[in-house]
Formats: structure tokens, C-alpha cells, sequence
């Protein structure tokens, strides 16, 4: 047995009798499992090591954080339920069409921030009280946000695992558009469908009229006024004005950060609609956020005490050692699983490696189909933060509800993405 | 105090000494290693000699000048574009504090990208630093990462836009120095030291630039000089003579739609003859086993071995591995060859290095025996 095999063994039981027999939060675990692989492995406990390990993820903390106060605050100024009304009315009469619109304003978060998590917490925060009101259940609703969002990160223009990918290999970032549109397309069609379309022929807009009206607070009375109407939606406009304007004329309006994005809507926010306690709002966010927080922490450390101990290597060693009968059963599991640490990690760890095993293909389909499959890693737990998120958007308290929901459309993405790397060659000569 | 608040004040002393310790560690990256000018070095300028904007930045760097007797010809090597690949780095100090000149100039800048010694990657588990054993007794180097810390460049963008051709990148990629060239005086920190290190190019109207770098085994341009087209008569003949030395290296023309990079834009921008030369650095891949120093240094890995049984390499990988003086000797013998052939081609306009041990020396003695005692 090879000595890596026995550290990463040491990790996974530690953190298996962290969080299951002391029933310790899934972060602390994942530090305890970490310092146990440096123990067997004979480092002592590296500090340095471990600390270094979290930083890998301040940019996200930092994104998710803001997300989550921006995502409380239009719900509170009353900006979610007006929006929620008004797509409603609008579009009942065709439901496909409805939902093919809803899965593109999931989406485009996503693609002009390459983050499946500023997807979820800002556009999935709009559309979920839509999808329930059609009557989809809120495990569907959540599956359909988290799917989504995946798309979106995956979307052109912004896609963050192919360029991570392209950059191992020296591909420039050119040429993707098509591809990764074709690779996108169907599938996120077939997924709003799939999981909302026998729901949302059944909805009853006379009964939702009724109960809108009935209401204390109702949206409709909001709607009243085109004046408030606008107002409310000042914070949404100034999200998608700031995350655009930066993209359109970066000599003009300079790099924001998305943390300072999400914040600087969110202040907006509080003069928009109802009255918003902004301390109070953004201690239940960031209270909200802690666990996934630490999470990231935590798979920060264990992924750099894997990598400091041999343990990621062997891994890669591993997927790489399948036969190549093999090769793409090995980028259908791997990839994914090793999502876990997330999106953009398994990208660079083995979407490089995996690549570069397929050189003689188009190495433009091979990379946007990778990066395809490797956006389902932000399903995966423990950090499955597009799932995590999701359930919190829709009011799920088991995460686990909605990543079951996932498992088809991911099991279409995977063999959609496989497809397209099978085929790379003669798909890219059709397209490119 | 009750058993909550208990537990919160222990929690938050156990994260002011983890902080505590932490910080002292990689605060300590910030201490430069000592570099002993040796007998060649005629003059020491900074980068903020061509662009003060630098001076007091992490972004300022030392440029060594060795100038020969005798007029001639000017070379810039570039060591530490990417500060987590030694051989490039320490191929630059090991003629800073040996070699000679007898004809022409030698610019050398062994910390191009000095800001990105003074972290690691996350999630990278790389080591501090590495030792060296010389004659006088051990030195210590630091062992970096690829990009800019972001203590001096924060946050990364979504997307990295490439500001002369608009080629976009994932966001990291905005703080690495070879993809920021030919840099802009109003630009990001990075993109103010490629600047500086093109202005100084162009005052200095340096003949033939040479930007030192290595690669993961598992990346496809190694043990190779990529050369921009004007640069191409001179890296053709170098190739070929490096072969017949027994170097086993490529040559690469520098792709057109790459952009960034030493070996493009600052044979667009400038005119300089751009090449950039790359060696097998197992410690930087993605298919690397336990990373230590040992593996900075001796550049073994079982992972490796077993990847290149499989051909999923692009250099040859056997328990051997690639030790660091093999990678400082290619540099160098590469050096060599450059001046040399430049040299042939340009009798008029000699660079003429001296006193540069050879590739079968480096591998037989290690590269501490290029180092000068410290006092």
C-alpha cells in the first residue's frame, strides 16, 4: 500500500468520526482531519501550512458574505416579492417559455461573474418565490437554482474552469463562445423542464391573484405605484449596471471586486423600499453564511496538507493510471468528485492533467467540455456551495433534498460533455 | 462567565497565537536572501531607475550590471519572473556572483518579480525556503510563488484582460509578470514593473533579452528556448549546438495569439532579441507527490516516474529526477550559447562572458560552488 494512500486514509477517518460520532461541525472535522494527515505524515501541526491553506478562499468568503447581505436586503425592502408578482403576470399564460426565462435570469449572474455563488444568492434569490409560486416544490425550486447557476458560471462570456484550463496548456481564451453555448444550451433547457414544467402547467394564477391581494403586505400593493416599483428595483440595476460596466469600459469604471459590488447594492437597497435594519440584516447574513464559511476553511486546510503530504498527487496519479478504455469514466468521476474542494480547484488539478491526456483533439472542446463537467463540482459536499446556497435561497434546511434532484441533470451534463469530447474532432470542424 | 462566553474567550486566544505564529512565518518571506555581488559586477541600479513609481514598492528590483573592458553588446537576464522556479532564479544569482565580462554588458535581474518572493501559493503546500551547500558553509534561499502577493495587488478581476491585445485570462493570471508585459505606467502593479522592466530594455538598448523560467514535466513547452521571430537565427544555431553538447533541448516559436509574454511583446515593443528558456521543475506540478525542499532540490518524484511510464510527459522522468543543478546548468550553458552565437554574428558588437563553469561542472560540483561566502 502506497504511504500517500495511508495518509489520506488517516484524514478521511479522522473527519469521518469528527463529524459523525462527536458530531462536530463539518469545518472543525475537516481541520481535525487535516492536522491528523500532517501528524502521520510527519510534520507536526504546520501551522503555517494550515492557515496558508484558507487563504485560498478569502476572495470567496468575501463574495459570499456580501452576496448573502445584498440577497436579505431586497428581500426585506420588499424588492423579491414585487418582482416575484410582476414576472407572474406577466408571463403565466406560457410556462415553457416562462421558465426558459427564469433559467436565463438564474444564469447571468454567472456568466458575467464566472461564480455560481453570485448567482445563487442574487438572481436565485429573485426567482425562487416565481418557481414556488408556480407551485414547484421547493426541492425542485432549489435544483433548479443550483443547476443554473452552474450554467452560468460555465456560460460565456465569463468561464473561469476553461480559462483555468486553457492557461495549463497555453490556450488562449479565444474561440469558446460557440462551443460552450452548444455544450449549454440543451442541457439547461432540458433541466428547467425537466424539473419544473409538470408543476407549472398546473398553476393556478386566479388563486395566486387572490392570495397576492389578500395579503397584509401584499406585492400588488407595491405594484400600485410605477414610481416605488422602479425604486424597488434600484439595487437589482445597479448589481447588473456594476457588474457590466466594468466588463464594457474598464478604462472608465476600474475593477470593483464582487464583495464591493454585492455591498455597494446592498447600501443602495436600504433607501429603495421598505425600511431595511442594516446591522441587523447583515448580522443574520454573515450569521447564515458561518457554516459554509468555515467549511471553505477547513477544505482549505485539507487540501493543502493533501498537497504537502503527496496525498493530491496521488489522487491525480490515480485518475490518471486508468486504463485508457477507462479515461473518460475516470474524467466522469474524478472531476466532479474532486469538486468537493471546488469548480475551479478540480479545473486546475486534473482538468490540465486531463487535458493534456487528450492532446490530438480539439483542444478547444476538449477544454469547454471539461470545464462543462467540472462546474458540477460546486454540487459536491462537502462544500457544494451551489447546492448549500440554494437550499438556503428556497428555505430548505437539508441540502441534501436538493442535490438529489441534481443528480439527473448532472448525469446529462456528464455525458453531454463526454459526448462532446468523444467527438471533439469533428464537432470542432463543424463549429470553429 | 458561563460556559459559552468560556469557550469564546479560549477560541479567541487560540486564534490570536495561531495568528500570532502565522504571521511571524509569513512575514519572514519578506527578508530578502543576501545575493554577493562577485567579481563581474561593475554597477547596481534599481528598476526605479527607469520608472520611480517603483521606488519603495515591493515592486522595486536590484539589476546587476556587469560591464565588460571592452565595448560591446548588451544582454538582460531575466531570474524570478516566476519566483517559485529556482532554476531560473538561481541560474541568474550564479552569475551575479561569477561570471566575468570582456566584452559588452550583461544586465541581470534575478528577482524580476520580487513582491511574488515574498509569499507561497495557497493550497500549494510549497516550502519557505531551500538550502544550499557551498564550500563556505550553507545558503538559504526563499522559494516563492508564481504571481505578485496580494498584499500588493488586490483583489484579482473576474476576468484578466490583457490591456495591449484585450486576450482575456482567468483573474489570477493578472498577477503573474509574464502575462503583463509590455506593461503601462498607469496599470496595475504588475503591469508597473513589466513597464519598468521595458522602459529600462529600451533606455538601455539592450541587444538580446533572455527571460529564465521552468515548467511542470506534464507542460508541453520544456526543456526548450521560445523564441520571438526576429530572434529566431540566433535560437536555431543555439538549439543546434546546445544539442550536439549533449543538451536535449526544443526550440518553440512564440506564438502569435500568446500574449504578455517576455518572448512576444517585448520583441514587439522593443528591439531586443526576445527568448525565453524553460527546464523541468517537478516541485511546481500538478502531478507531484509530497512537496518539500528536497523536491525543490533534487527534483525527484515517484509520481512523476510513474507519469512518464504512462507518456503523459513532455521530458524524460526516471528516478533521477531533474536536480536543481542540472536546470541552473542548461540555463547556463544556454547562456553561454546565446552570448557566444550573438557574438559570431556580431563581431562588431561582442558579448563576451568569461568565467562561467560548464554544464558537466555544474552537474559534478552542484551550484554552491558558484556561491560566494556571505561576509
Amino acid at each position: 500500500m502506497q504511504i500517500e494512500l495511508i495518509f489520506f486514509i488517516a484524514m478521511i477517518v479522522t473527519f469521518l468520526i469528527g463529524a459523525f460520532l462527536l458530531k462536530l461541525p463539518i469545518s472543525l472535522s475537516m481541520m481535525l482531519a487535516s492536522i491528523a494527515g500532517a501528524l502521520v505524515s510527519g510534520h507536526g501541526i504546520p501551522i503555517k501550512h494550515l492557515v496558508e491553506g484558507t487563504f485560498g478562499y478569502i476572495d470567496t468568503i468575501l463574495v459570499i458574505a456580501t452576496a448573502m447581505m445584498f440577497m436579505k436586503v431586497i428581500e426585506e425592502s420588499g424588492a423579491l416579492d414585487t418582482l416575484n408578482f410582476l414576472i407572474v403576470r406577466k408571463f403565466h399564460n406560457n410556462p415553457v417559455l416562462l421558465l426558459i426565462l427564469i433559467m436565463i435570469i438564474i444564469m447571468f449572474p454567472g456568466m458575467i461573474t464566472g461564480s455560481s455563488t453570485a448567482a445563487v444568492l442574487s438572481s436565485g434569490a429573485i426567482v425562487a418565490p416565481v418557481l414556488m409560486t408556480m407551485g414547484i416544490p421547493v426541492a425542485e425550486t432549489g435544483a433548479i437554482i443550483a443547476m443554473g447557476a452552474i450554467y452560468g458560471m460555465i456560460a460565456p462570456p465569463v468561464n473561469v474552469p476553461a480559462m483555468i484550463i486553457g492557461g495549463g496548456i497555453d490556450l488562449p481564451y479565444v474561440g469558446f463562445t460557440i462551443p460552450l453555448l452548444l455544450l449549454i444550451v440543451p442541457v439547461a433547457v432540458f433541466t428547467v423542464l425537466f424539473l419544473g414544467l409538470k408543476y407549472a402547467k398546473n398553476f393556478d394564477y386566479e388563486q395566486f391573484i387572490l392570495s397576492s391581494t389578500n395579503s397584509v403586505d401584499s406585492s400588488s400593493e407595491l405594484v400600485k405605484s410605477n414610481v416605488k416599483e422602479i425604486k424597488l428595483f434600484i439595487p437589482i440595476l445597479v448589481l447588473i449596471f456594476l457588474m457590466l460596466a466594468s466588463k464594457i469600459a474598464p478604462q472608465i469604471i476600474p475593477n470593483l471586486g464582487m464583495p464591493l459590488i454585492f455591498l455597494i447594492s446592498a447600501i443602495v437597497g436600504l433607501f429603495t423600499g421598505k425600511k431595511v435594519n442594516f446591522i441587523q440584516t447583515s448580522k443574520s447574513a454573515v450569521k447564515s453564511t458561518l457554516p459554509v464559511l468555515g467549511i471553505l476553511m477547513g477544505v482549505g486546510m485539507f487540501i493543502q496538507i493533501m498537497t504537502l503530504t503527496g496525498v493530491r498527487g496521488f489522487i491525480v496519479d490515480v485518475a490518471l493510471s486508468l486504463p485508457s478504455v477507462f479515461l473518460y469514466l475516470g474524467i466522469a468521476i474524478f472531476i466532479p468528485l474532486f469538486g468537493a474542494v471546488s469548480a475551479f480547484g478540480s479545473s486546475s488539478v486534473l482538468g490540465v492533467p486531463f487535458c493534456l491526456a487528450l492532446l490530438g483533439k480539439n483542444e478547444i472542446i476538449v477544454a469547454a467540455a471539461l470545464s462543462f463537467i467540472a462546474g458540477t463540482g460546486d454540487l459536491v459536499p462537502p462544500t457544494a456551495l451551489a447546492g448549500i446556497f440554494a437550499a438556503q435561497v428556497v428555505g430548505e434546511e437539508n441540502y441534501f433534498n436538493i442535490l438529489k434532484k441534481c443528480i439527473i441533470p448532472v448525469i446529462a451534463i456528464v455525458v453531454w460533455g463526454l459526448v462532446f469530447i468523444i467527438f471533439a474532432n469533428p464537432i470542432g470542424d463543424l463549429i470553429l | 462567565m458561563d460556559n459559552k462566553k468560556t469557550a469564546s474567550v479560549i477560541f479567541l486566544i487560540i486564534a490570536l497565537v495561531v495568528s500570532f505564529i502565522a504571521g511571524k512565518s509569513f512575514s519572514s518571506m519578506h527578508i530578502p536572501e543576501v545575493i554577493v555581488a562577485g567579481p563581474g559586477v561593475t554597477m547596481q541600479k534599481m528598476l526605479s531607475d527607469y520608472f520611480p513609481q517603483l521606488k519603495g514598492t515591493n515592486g522595486d528590483a536590484e539589476i546587476y550590471i556587469l560591464e565588460g573592458d571592452k565595448a560591446g553588446g548588451s544582454m538582460l537576464v531575466l531570474g524570478g519572473t516566476h519566483a517559485n522556479e529556482p532554476g531560473g532564479y538561481m541560474a541568474a544569482i550564479s552569475l551575479i556572483e561569477t561570471a566575468k565580462i570582456d566584452s559588452g554588458t550583461l544586465y541581470i535581474i534575478p528577482r524580476a518579480n520580487n513582491s511574488a518572493f515574498s509569499h507561497n501559493d495557497a493550497q500549494e503546500g510549497s516550502p519557505q525556503r531551500f538550502t544550499i551547500e557551498t564550500e563556505y558553509g550553507e545558503r538559504e534561499f526563499r522559494y516563492g510563488s508564481r504571481a505578485t502577493n496580494p498584499i500588493d495587488q488586490w483583489p484579482d478581476p473576474d476576468v484578466y484582460v490583457h490591456a495591449a491585445s484585450g486576450q482575456q485570462l482567468s483573474g489570477s493570471e493578472t498577477r503573474n509578470l509574464n502575462r503583463a508585459y509590455p506593461g503601462r505606467s498607469d496599470g496595475t502593479f504588475t503591469e508597473k514593473v513589466t513597464y519598468a522592466i521595458t522602459e529600462m530594455i529600451k533606455v538601455e538598448n539592450i541587444d538580446i533579452t533572455l527571460d529564465l523560467h521552468e515548467a511542470s514535466p506534464e507542460y508541453p513547452v520544456i526543456n526548450a528556448i521560445v523564441s520571438h521571430e526576429y530572434a529566431m537565427g540566433i535560437a536555431s544555431v543555439v538549439t543546434i549546438n546546445l544539442q550536439l553538447k549533449g543538451v536535449d533541448i526544443a526550440l518553440e516559436p512564440s506564438p502569435t495569439n500568446l500574449r504578455g509574454l517576455t518572448h512576444r511583446e517585448l520583441g514587439d515593443y522593443t528591439d531586443t532579441l526576445a527568448l525565453l528558456a524553460e527546464t523541468a521543475n517537478a516541485a511546481q506540478g500538478r502531478l507531484r507527490g509530497k512537496t518539500d525542499e528536497d523536491l525543490v532540490i533534487k527534483g525527484k518524484d515517484k509520481m512523476y516516474v510513474n507519469a512518464a511510464k504512462r507518456g503523459n510527459l513532455y521530458v524524460p522522468f526516471d528516478e533521477n529526477g531533474h536536480p536543481l543543478e542540472e536546470r541552473v546548468g542548461r540555463h547556463l550553458e544556454t547562456i553561454k550559447e546565446i552570448t557566444s552565437v550573438y557574438t559570431a554574428k556580431n563581431e562588431n558588437n561582442p558579448i563576451i562572458i568569461t568565467n562561467l563553469p560548464d554544464y558537466e561542472e555544474i552537474q559534478e560540483k552542484g551550484v554552491g560552488f558558484m556561491l560566494n561566502p556571505l561576509s
